[in-house]
């Protein structure tokens, strides 16, 4: 057998699978966002840029969903990484006693099904007989029950909340590999040199988990721009919370396929681009 | 060739498996019966009996226990069994169309009557099958019946109480009334300051359960007859597209007074997430004075708590725009056919045994919501609340919005969505008016109809 042919025939059959379930319907797609497909009628007309144009319209509800997508992905980013950091460098250098049942304990959340989480929240954030309002009046602090999923200045920050608890332990997981991967040495020798722990910190510590902050953020970039489940679960995209995806599949539920696929499209792009940027961003970081 | 044959061997005996399970109805249906139990339908004498499932596809709400009851009845008689798949309301419509589309095993789905629901949400000229010929057709009320028509043909059979579960009123607690000294309100500042006192004594004035996404809808397109009233003809103007919702005062006036009861807190603070599934519980407790609801809640709040009376409950007309008219509302979930069944002969069985006056009677009977059907044959149980109600209040003579204006059925979820952006603050009356109109036009179009192509 031709030793160069060998692999490519190994890769055939799944490549062949891909092509037809996963390429070929995305360029379908791409080229479906360019027509009036829908629910009502069996015709299918060319209508150029106008779907892009109503997705963009900046009176429409999509432009809104989107600047909530792009404000969900900065906040639940920063404080994923930001939370995750402050645990991981807890549970590496300062907690000792107990430390592995508590990394186990807070990446609990990111193996269980996010429409389970969902709807725990669902029920732990009722107003009515929910626990948080509960306990928050058992204990004298009624005044601080709030309508956390209906409340439309706070429903936002309480999707970004629990998505954040969900998501944080899976993030410090791979920071605490990151963290053990840095070589001991580089803290002795700062010490010898008299260095504090916040510059140790900010000159040993932050630039070598560079490589791993940059895998980190990348995850998190791509999963807050195509969040969904758990904003549809938690209010189904109501009360400000609307998001790229919540409204990709509204449209499509209200038969608009053209425009739905119009956006779907859009966004692919979008995180294509916003994922090669960050990483870019995150190369030149390491280079310094 | 050892392996054809065992593939021939596995083929035979698939063959075989199927003949078995799809035999030849036998049963036949009779009009036996007593009000006590559902109407017998007589067995064959010679053959046993079939191993049929037909599968059922229904929104939340739409099947009643005592329709299961009929069906388990009708198993026993035929050997056919009704296999109910109950479906939440808000995704019902995503599932069956998807079901309906790819052509997946249904035998029978319910779908909200009306033409342009027929016509866009379900097809249903080419996904149900015409029964314009059943023997119960020339039995169903005319007006009900013409929900369920295209083009001459009936696909759907309303068995649906179109008066008392679809009158859609205000239901109010008497007691609470009495003790407040309160009168039923005939306009809707009266219905305010109702509203103001008993929330002033602490009780709440309404219970609006909004986090379905469909209930809110009601306050609006159920004042139609009032909005054709005070603008004689603008329902026949609306449908022939020389109208539109933006931009008429009639029609943001009463958005604008139902955010107006929103906004004053008289739906209570948890409205956004009370749930229709509760609203009985919610009148129950003497918390809430007041709900919109069907003209059946009394006695649906008398048969979950045996404690109350149906008639501790009456009924005045939604008093947005200071209506005071009785609704039409003909359309309701109306039984379909799928044309891609492999069971059609034994769903129609299904629907004739249902439609028998004996069992027709028996649901009556036997469901709280249902006080009468749109048959001939049967006998209403109208209580005292309601016979009042028909006694007070004229009856509309143009039908609800939902059922007399093309194209605005099928928005109601999303109209749902826009009422919670209004009570929100996201959106205004007007921006809610110009979104419905945006979508008659996109559904209009799509429908190729010649109103919108000029």
């Amino acid at each position: 057998m031709n030793k160069k042919a060998y692999p490519t025939r190994f890769a055939g059959g799944a490549l062949l699978l891909f092509g037809i379930f996963v390429l070929l319907p995305s360029v379908l797609g791409l080229g479906l966002a360019f027509t009036d497909w829908n629910a009502y009628s069996n015709d299918i007309n060319w209508v150029g840029l106008d779907n892009f144009a109503t997705v963009l319209d900046p009176n429409g509800d999509y432009v809104s969903a989107i600047q909530h997508t792009i404000l969900f992905t900065i906040a639940t980013t920063i404080l994923k990484t930001g939370i995750a950091l402050g645990l991981a460098i807890l549970l590496t250098d300062g907690v000792k006693r107990l430390a592995y049942l508590f990394r186990a304990l807070i990446y609990l959340p990111a193996v269980l099904p996010i429409l389970v989480v969902g709807i725990v929240f669902k029920s732990i954030l009722d107003p009515q007989s929910g626990l948080l309002n509960s306990t928050l009046q058992l204990i004298g602090l009624g005044g601080l029950a709030q309508q956390w999923l209906t409340d439309v200045g706070l429903t936002f920050w309480t999707v970004v909340g629990v998505d954040t608890w969900r998501g944080v332990g899976y993030i410090m997981v791979i920071l605490i590999a990151g963290l053990l991967a840095i070589p001991r040495e580089y803290y002795e020798a700062a010490s010898i040199d008299g260095a504090g722990r916040l510059q140790t910190f900010r000159y040993i510590t932050v630039p070598l988990l560079m490589p791993v902050l940059a895998v980190t953020t990348v995850l998190n970039v791509l999963y807050g721009l195509r969040v969904f489940d758990m904003v549809f679960v938690l209010t189904n995209g109501q009360y400000g919370t609307s998001t790229v995806y919540t409204m990709v599949f509204d449209s499509f539920t209200r038969g608009l396929y053209g425009v739905a696929t119009a956006l779907s499209t859009l966004f692919f792009g979008v995180m294509v681009l916003l994922g090669f940027v960050v990483i870019r961003v995150m190369q030149r970081g390491e280079g310094n | 060739m050892k392996r054809v044959l065992t593939l021939l061997a596995v083929l035979a005996f698939a063959g075989c498996s199927n003949s078995a399970a799809t035999g030849t109805p036998t049963a036949a249906p009779a009009s036996a019966g007593a009000n006590s139990t559902p109407a017998a339908v007589t067995p064959a004498p010679t053959t046993a009996k079939e191993k049929v499932t037909i599968e059922v596809m229904a929104s939340q709400d739409w099947i009643k226990s005592s329709e299961q009851v009929l069906a388990g009845r009708f198993e026993e008689q035929t050997g056919i069994h009704i296999d109910f798949q109950i479906i939440p309301s808000g995704q019902y419509f995503d599932v069956l169309k998807t079901k309906l589309n790819s052509g997946q095993g249904i035998d029978l789905f319910l779908g909200q009557a009306g033409k342009s629901d027929m016509k866009l949400q379900y097809d249903a000229a080419n996904n149900a099958v015409d029964l314009s010929k059943e023997s119960w057709v020339s039995r169903i009320d005319p007006v009900v019946a013409d929900q369920s028509t295209l083009d001459g043909k009936l696909y759907g059979a309303e068995v649906w109480d179109v008066v008392a579960a679809n009158y859609w009123v205000m239901t109010y607690n008497k007691d609470i009334f009495t003790k407040y000294n309160l009168s039923v309100p005939k306009t809707f500042d009266e219905f305010e300051k109702v509203c103001e006192t008993l929330k002033t004594n602490g009780v709440t004035p309404v219970y609006e359960p909004i986090s379905d996404g469909w209930h809110q809808v009601l306050w609006f397109p159920s004042v139609g007859a009032q909005i054709e009233a005070l603008e004689p003809g603008v329902t026949a103007k609306l449908n022939a597209n020389t109208a539109t919702f933006a931009g008429d005062a009639t029609m943001e006036k009463a958005l604008t007074q139902l955010n107006d009861l929103y906004k004053k807190g008289y739906f209570g603070k948890n409205a956004l997430s009370d749930k229709e599934a509760d609203t009985s519980k919610a009148m129950s407790t003497g918390t809430y004075a007041m709900t919109l609801s069907e003209l059946s809640r009394g006695s649906q709040i008398a048969a979950a708590y045996p404690n109350l009376k149906a008639t501790s409950f009456g009924y005045f007309p939604i008093p947005l725009l200071d209506n005071q008219l009785q609704p039409t509302h003909p359309a309701g979930p109306s039984w379909m056919i799928s044309s891609k069944s492999s069971h059609i002969a034994e769903a129609k069985k299904w629907l004739d045994f249902m439609m028998q006056p004996e069992n027709l009677q028996w649901l009556i009977d036997n469901t709280p919501d249902f006080q009468t059907l749109p048959f001939t044959g049967v006998t209403a149980k109208w209580d005292a609340s309601q016979a009042d109600f028909f006694k007070t209040y004229t009856q509309a003579k143009t039908l609800v919005l939902q059922d007399g204006v093309a194209y605005v059925n099928p928005q109601w979820m999303d109209m749902g969505k826009w009422m919670v952006n209004m009570f929100t603050g996201q959106k205004t009356a007007a921006d809610m008016l110009k979104s419905i109109d945006a979508g008659r036009t996109t559904l209009a179009k799509a429908a190729k109809d010649a109103a919108w192509s000029k």
